[in-house]
């Protein structure tokens, strides 16, 4: 027990000296089990991959160039919906943070359109649009909105009463208390809200990509199983994993750094 | 510099808890003349903050008249600096942005504005915290540059809600003794809430004793300036007034 006390404290000195690579270290064991079992052959080798031949099926789709040009695909939708997203969701989220008829008249209809969900649009989108980028990126910003709207509106009203006080004191007219003191004060919410947009975006792009199919990682990975290419199933979902940690430690994790954490309104993770 | 006027001011509010109207403040009629500095000084629930409250234009007053000057108060505005008793520093602004918030506001460019916040900055002994931010300051520090925001914006009257009742004992006698300071310095017409009986006394002109919502009594505080919390705690005139306004404190 306190060897594994131990070891655990050494890891967490270890992290934040070397937080990129210390984040490596848990997949140890987990590979190492995968490797394990794998080489039990419990299961076909085919149907099974080892950690071995999904590396070589790696090294094999990024020399033809075929899993660099699926990943950017998939990246580029998932930015453009995310981003059309965010811009209207933020404000949507101020508006009904910030007036309670406004929130009264259009909370039911939010929940609604919550309810149903990026692929149930699917089938209708298909008819309208076709089996094309505006049809994922619809469902992109669909997912996206809802969790920013939410938590938007929830940061607006959890910033601080006297806060807003101050400022009008201090003769901030209103379009200048929501620059100044409201987007800052709800950041750390909008900033959750973004988080989980993304990581729902993310794995509505990956089931839009299967059904609507033409390329992207989701594309990749269900057109390996016509195939029965196992390996290349495995490689499209490491990638997903990948992919999402890259979006938290280069983009949302630095910028909670910079703001809340900074700011004393979130404890430093 | 302008005079603060409270004409028969009334506030009544729905109590959902009570499930009846209350009434906070009744026709409380007060003077304060440029450059005075006014305590009020009451048990809680008296109603000391809803004036504050109302002055500052964040509640409307039910009945009577707010007159800032010659002109009569419709909602918050820069000519009523306020200092909050939780600071209300906005924390994603250094020290010396707070500060400069309200010239900000104004339209007046980045240096000249900072040139302004340090002088006040200076002012309050916290040069050295300008690029810090808030949450990296101390209670009583906050204060400082609190109290600095609201002045370094050139208010009319300096409305101060409790504002060292969350600091430490030891910290408040120095925040007070800098306020007289602050304020001999840089005169302004000032009114205080406070449940403190003693800093009533020690830092105003005036001391005016709310009970249930009227003004019980004004006691004028003829007590020589500067004053240092060593001198005036021993002069029989604090310790005369700080027990007659105690007393009729316990009794409101």
């Amino acid at each position: 027990m306190t060897a594994i006390l131990d070891a655990l404290s050494r890891y967490s000195h270890f992290a934040t000296r070397r937080p990129t690579l210390a984040a490596f270290v848990p997949f140890v064991p987990v590979v190492g089990i995968w490797w394990a079992v794998a080489a039990m052959e419990v299961v076909p080798r085919a149907f099974f991959p080892g950690p071995l031949e999904v590396a070589q099926g790696f090294a094999s789709l990024t020399y033809k160039g075929i899993l660099p040009a699926y990943l950017e695909d998939s990246v580029g939708r998932l930015a453009v919906g995310a981003a059309f997203g965010i811009a209207l969701g933020i404000p949507l989220g101020l508006v009904v943070g910030f007036n309670q008829a406004m929130r009264r008249a259009l909370w039911p209809v939010l929940l609604f359109f919550q309810a149903i969900g990026d692929i149930a649009w699917l089938p209708l989108l298909l008819i309208w649009f076709g089996f094309g980028l505006t049809t994922m990126t619809f469902v992109i910003v669909y997912t996206v909105i809802f969790p920013v709207v939410f938590n938007t509106a929830l940061g607006v009203r959890s910033v601080p009463r006297d806060l807003v006080r101050a400022a009008q004191s201090l003769g901030a007219p209103k379009w200048r208390i929501v620059a100044e003191v409201i987007l800052p004060g709800a950041l750390p919410n909008i900033m959750t809200g973004l988080r989980n947009g993304l990581g729902y975006g993310w794995r509505a792009l990956i089931a839009a990509e299967i059904i609507v199919g033409t390329s992207g990682i989701g594309f990749m990975m269900f057109d390996a199983r016509r195939a029965g290419s196992a390996v290349e199933i495995v490689l499209g979902m490491i990638v997903l994993g990948l992919l999402w940690y890259a979006v938290d430690a280069w983009i949302l994790a630095p910028i909670e750094r910079a703001t809340g954490q900074r700011w004393g309104l979130v404890t430093k993770a | 510099m302008k005079g603060l006027t409270l004409r028969n001011l009334h506030k009544t509010y729905f109590d959902p808890a009570v499930g009846t109207k209350v009434t906070a403040v009744q026709d409380v009629s007060l003077e304060i003349r440029p450059g005075e500095f006014v305590a009020v000084v009451g048990p809680s629930g008296c109603g000391k903050s809803t004036i504050l409250n109302m002055v500052a234009g964040f509640l409307p007053a039910t009945k009577g008249d707010i007159i800032v000057g010659d002109r009569a108060v419709k909602g918050p505005g820069r000519d009523r600096g306020v200092v909050f008793q939780n600071f209300a520093l906005l924390p994603w602004k250094t020290v010396i942005d707070n500060v400069g918030f309200g010239l900000k506001m104004r339209g007046i460019p980045k240096p000249e504005r900072d040139r302004v916040a340090r002088e006040f900055l200076a002012l309050a002994g916290l040069s050295h915290a300008a690029d810090r931010y808030p949450n990296e300051l101390s209670g009583g520090m906050q204060q400082r540059v609190g109290v600095v925001r609201a002045l370094a914006n050139e208010p009319d009257v300096l409305l101060m809600d409790e504002p060292f009742a969350s600091v430490d004992a030891q910290t408040r006698m120095t925040l007070q003794e800098e306020l007289t300071r602050i304020w001999q310095e840089r005169p302004h017409t000032v009114l205080f809430i406070t449940h403190d009986v003693g800093e009533a006394v020690f830092l105003a002109d005036r001391v005016v004793v709310l009970s249930k919502g009227r003004v019980l009594r004004e006691i004028d505080v003829p007590i020589a300036r500067p004053r240092v919390w060593d001198a005036v705690s021993e002069q029989d005139d604090f310790k005369r007034l700080s027990f007659e306004v105690l007393q009729m404190v316990r009794a409101a």
